[in-house]
């Protein structure tokens, strides 16, 4: 039972409650701090949810109506936390300039 | 104004710090040998604390007096170096070059691999390329912090060596004797000058 009958239109939200954010965030981009990126190959992936639980900046996400699992080459660091975790090995690390697209350019770090 | 020479140095945040701050600090520390009005320091507004980042280091050199030394950015660099070829597909490194300038990169490729990513390629004269890490094995990690730059404790131990040595025979903005100087690791400084290879387009 709480002590206080609070009005409905007077609640306020907690202090440390601010809006998640939806989507992504332009203002930190981090795909060009990558020197290394992960490659995935659909034919070894089980679709475990490794890389989507451990990755730090959520550059994994399920495509559900592909049914595979979908890399972020904007914000990905290439911290390679989702070979390491990838229970089937169908990721592996490949240097960044053997490829043509995932170019971030930016003016300025910040 | 127009005699002062401006190099900007990129490197990655912590494990290429140390080695973008000892070429800063090594050309500098050289073309004052040579008696140039030198200046060498770090960028104020990257945070040089995360791994991986892309961060700037600078340098400065001119025949008179630096009349723009306090101010805080190379706007007009005519040399950039990267210590990490990768940089160049997530950067605009050649920001504010004038035409006729260089790239100095450390990297396994050719110049040919490295121009294929840099958009505005008409403002280069030249591109030297130079595998610094084959050289030298790996990078000096060194976490004591970077800001301020003045280090000069054990310049050019690591990948900065032969990147400076490259760096000599493309543009002779110093000597390489001044460099020899400065330099640690002298061997892989002159192993870097007879590497490199050097395009001009």
């Amino acid at each position: 039972m709480p002590y206080f009958k609070i009005p409905k239109e007077k609640e306020v939200p907690l202090a440390c409650i601010t809006p998640a954010p939806v989507g992504e965030q332009p203002m930190m981009i981090t795909g060009n701090w990558r020197i290394y990126r992960p490659v995935i190959d659909h034919e070894k992936c089980t679709l475990c949810m490794n890389c989507v639980m451990f990755c730090p900046d959520a550059c994994w996400q399920l495509n559900e109506e592909e049914d595979e699992v979908v890399w972020n080459a904007k914000y990905c660091k290439g911290c390679s936390i989702c070979v390491r975790e990838c229970a089937s090995g169908a990721l592996t690390n490949e240097y960044e300039l053997n490829f043509a697209d995932g170019v971030v350019r930016l003016e300025k770090p910040f | 104004m127009a005699s002062v020479k401006q190099i900007t140095i990129w490197a990655r945040g912590v494990i290429q710090d140390k080695e973008g701050r000892d070429i800063a600090n090594g050309i500098a520390a050289a073309a004052d040998y040579e008696g140039k009005f030198t200046q060498a320091f770090d960028n104020y507004v990257d945070l040089p604390d995360r791994v991986n980042v892309p961060l700037r280091k600078y340098a400065r050199i001119s025949d008179e007096e630096i009349e723009e030394r306090y101010e805080y950015e190379n706007a007009n660099p005519e040399i950039v170096i990267l210590t990490d070829a990768t940089i160049v597909k997530g950067m605009n490194v050649l920001r504010g070059m004038p035409k006729g300038g260089t790239l100095v990169v450390n990297t396994d490729r050719t110049p040919d691999d490295i121009l294929k990513f840099v958009p505005n390629k008409e403002l280069l004269k030249q591109v030297v390329c130079v595998d610094a890490t084959a050289i030298c094995g790996g990078h000096t990690v060194d976490f004591s912090g970077s800001e301020g730059g003045i280090d000069s404790v054990g310049i050019g131990a690591g990948v900065a060596a032969p990147i400076l040595g490259a760096l000599v025979k493309g543009t002779e903005v110093v000597k390489l004797e001044s460099l020899s100087k400065v330099v640690q690791n002298s061997e892989a400084m002159l192993k870097g000058y007879d590497q490199a290879q050097v395009k001009t387009l």
